[in-house]
């Protein structure tokens, strides 16, 4: 059932990226969570737990104070309240973890903010075994604590506070192949990153030129399958890159298409390429828009006597297509 | 026979295959936004009652409709998946897909809800069983129990080892612990409660801590033997007789002495058998046979969890309370010859069917 990487034939991406296998001979892609991603999890859930922690323990002694002066067995309230404290303590710093992610699925409040889910290494949610499991381990995992006495011999204080290296965890997380620490090995966990939510992964087009280059390439041009892919991939990456960035990138596909269509050669090679998965994906979908003045103007290299409004550096005001 | 079959496939191809696989392709390619449009309906139905269905034992409640809906819209989105290549989706809808079918498979074959039967099963066949045959568990059970009457013993003679108390314990904790104890446990039930909320949480996280070091076997022998060490030179500390409040402390102990400290020294057992996974692999690769021996030290755990909540109630409820020493010393007995029985009589292997 588990079939981590599959791509027998040598070309798995060297990422961190998992794939697990269905019975029904899907396979899905899980996203590991290396260290970075999981500490401010852990620090988030510290906070939590130590926030929650000392507000309980405030409310408890707060009703204590209010009922004390009249309750029957007066006397024996403060003493119930600190055993209260003491159980309340221990069951925050070993269970806190154990019970978020055995009941919600493997994420706890630190986890689902940063964005984390813990599953089973076949992809299964965790059951409360595993949660136990792995949770309890962690203490190995933090290991070694580093003394606070070190640094001050004197501080009595200090002799009681212990700092945890984690170095344990990591050194098993840098071995294993699904950054896996300690607990997670003996549980058969695994940490996976589970952003959800859906973004429309079409690009918008917010530039007239774009519709009006597209008009210019030519209609028995066809494209393969892996321009296609690569066309998507640019437009979604696009929004990420800076102009010159952008203009880089592009021009190693765009430079022999430009020469193929017989544009002039100081086309921007963004907007070529932003025209061309235009044609592909959207033409179709989009109502054709108004090019207005554009219209009048040509990228191709014959009529390079007209004025330029395509070239590289032209400023058209960016106005909405749709 | 021959010259009627041939033309046909040639025929075939032009007239059906060709047409369609161009209609195909133009319907891939030009209309990917159209695609997801029709598509990201069941999408989101599909992630509408995953989340639904995530929120746990609500499956139950989620009508019969919905469930045969939700394989439904599973299938086709697994076929989506399937097909992501060929409709040239984009590479984000890509990644959104397996996280969604990820997700709805997760749903599909959830893990099995342990039942109360299995968890009977568990501590009272399967756990008595594991600890009398599991060597890791002697080996703890020695270690913890040797050192710990060892340092008893030593703490005691204070003439036959000067100062062996004194330099375990370190004079503030000696001065504390006799602080602690001065008061008679008749009268000042209320000093006890809390002090006994702080011995379980205390010892019980010294149990838990021996269980997780126990993947990395050298720490956890450490912690036992150091918490015994310490646990038995306080023992005898207060045993001795000029010791302040040493009789209460031995009437505090007495009850929940028993359960504790079995339980303490077999929760490292379990951390050990766990950690012994590393090495006794059996032919498994050190990964799986890591998850074996974690599966199999479960059972050990859950009955040292089980003895340790018995410790808390006793600690809780009976060693503070004012009840006579006769009844405490009588539970502590009686607590003994229970885990005795556990042990040996239900743990003694068996043949027959389940037989290990």
């Amino acid at each position: 059932m588990v079939g981590n990487d599959t791509a027998a034939d040598g070309r798995k991406p060297l990422d961190t990226t998992i794939e697990v296998v269905t019975p029904e001979n899907i396979a899905f892609r899980y996203q590991l969570a290396g260290p970075f991603r999981r500490l401010p999890a852990f620090l988030i859930d510290w906070l939590i737990r130590v926030g929650s922690f000392v507000l309980i323990v405030i409310l408890m002694f707060v009703i204590a104070g209010l009922l004390g002066a009249n309750a029957p067995l007066a006397g024996l309230l403060g003493p119930f309240v600190t055993a209260g404290v003491f159980i309340l303590y221990f069951f925050f710093s070993w269970f806190y973890c154990v019970f978020f992610e055995a009941y919600f699925s493997g994420r706890t409040p630190g986890k689902w903010i940063v964005g984390l889910r813990v599953i089973g290494v076949d992809g299964h949610p965790i059951s409360g075994q595993q949660a136990l499991l792995r949770n309890l381990l962690r203490t190995a995992d933090l290991a070694p604590p580093l003394s606070l006495a070190g640094f001050s011999p004197e501080e009595p204080a200090y002799q009681f506070f212990f700092i945890p290296t984690a170095m344990v965890g990591l050194v098993a997380i840098v071995c294993s192949r699904r950054l896996q620490r300690l607990g997670d090995m003996a549980a058969g966990t695994m940490v996976v990153i589970d952003e959800r939510g859906w973004q429309w992964p079409i690009g918008k087009v917010d530039d007239l030129r774009i519709p009006a280059l597209a008009s210019y390439v030519p209609a028995d041009f066809r494209v393969s399958p892996s321009m296609a892919k690569a066309l998507a991939a640019y437009a979604e990456r696009r929004p990420y890159l800076s102009p010159g960035r952008r203009r880089e990138v592009a021009r190693c596909l765009a430079q022999p298409l430009a020469e193929r269509f017989g544009f002039r050669d100081d086309i921007d090679p963004d907007l070529m390429l932003s025209s061309l998965y235009y044609r592909v994906f959207l033409a179709d979908a989009v109502p054709p828009p108004d090019l207005g003045a554009l219209a009048r103007f040509s990228p191709l290299a014959k009529d390079a006597v007209v004025p330029a409004a395509m070239a590289a550096p032209v400023a058209v005001p960016p106005t909405g297509a749709r | 026979m021959q010259w009627s079959l041939r033309p046909w496939p040639l025929r075939l191809l032009f007239h059906q295959r060709v047409p369609d696989e161009r209609r195909f392709l133009e319907r891939c390619f030009m209309n990917v936004a159209k695609i997801l449009e029709q598509r990201r309906v069941q999408w989101f139905e599909l992630e509408q009652l995953c989340s639904l269905l995530e929120v746990r034992g609500r499956i139950r409640r989620g009508s019969a409709d919905q469930i045969s809906r939700f394989a439904a819209l599973y299938r086709s989105a697994c076929a989506d998946l399937a097909l992501a290549t060929a409709y040239q989706l984009p590479p984000a809808t890509v990644t959104y897909l397996h996280q969604l079918v990820a997700r709805a498979h997760n749903q599909l074959y959830r893990s099995r809800q342990s039942s109360l039967a299995r968890w009977g099963e568990i501590l009272f066949y399967e756990a008595p069983q594991a600890i009398f045959a599991d060597p890791c568990v002697r080996v703890a059970t020695l270690c913890f129990f040797g050192i710990f009457s060892l340092a008893m013993f030593a703490g005691y003679q204070e003439f036959a080892f000067p100062g062996f108390a004194e330099k375990m314990l370190g004079a503030a904790q000696i001065e504390q612990m006799e602080a602690s104890f001065e008061q008679p446990i008749q009268g000042s039930m209320s000093h006890y409660i809390s002090m006994s909320a702080f011995y379980i949480q205390h010892n019980t996280g010294i149990g838990l801590r021996c269980f997780a070091f126990g993947i990395l076997l050298v720490p956890c022998l450490l912690t036992l033997c150091f918490n015994a060490a310490i646990l038995g030179a306080s023992f005898g500390y207060m045993a001795r007789p000029e010791s302040v409040g040493g009789e209460n402390f031995l009437e505090f102990v007495t009850a929940h002495g028993p359960f504790e400290l079995t339980a303490i020294a077999l929760s490292a057992g379990a951390g050990l058998s766990l950690g012994m996974g590393w090495f006794r692999t059996a032919g498994l690769s050190r990964l799986d046979s890591l998850r074996t021996s974690a599966r199999r030290s479960i059972p050990i755990i859950s009955a040292a969890a089980v003895l340790f909540v018995l410790a808390a109630f006793t600690e809780g409820f009976l060693s503070p309370s004012p009840l006579p020493y006769v009844v405490k010393a009588g539970w502590g007995i009686f607590s003994s010859g229970l885990l005795m029985f556990y042990f040996v009589v239900l743990g003694f292997p068996r043949g027959g069917p389940r037989g290990t």
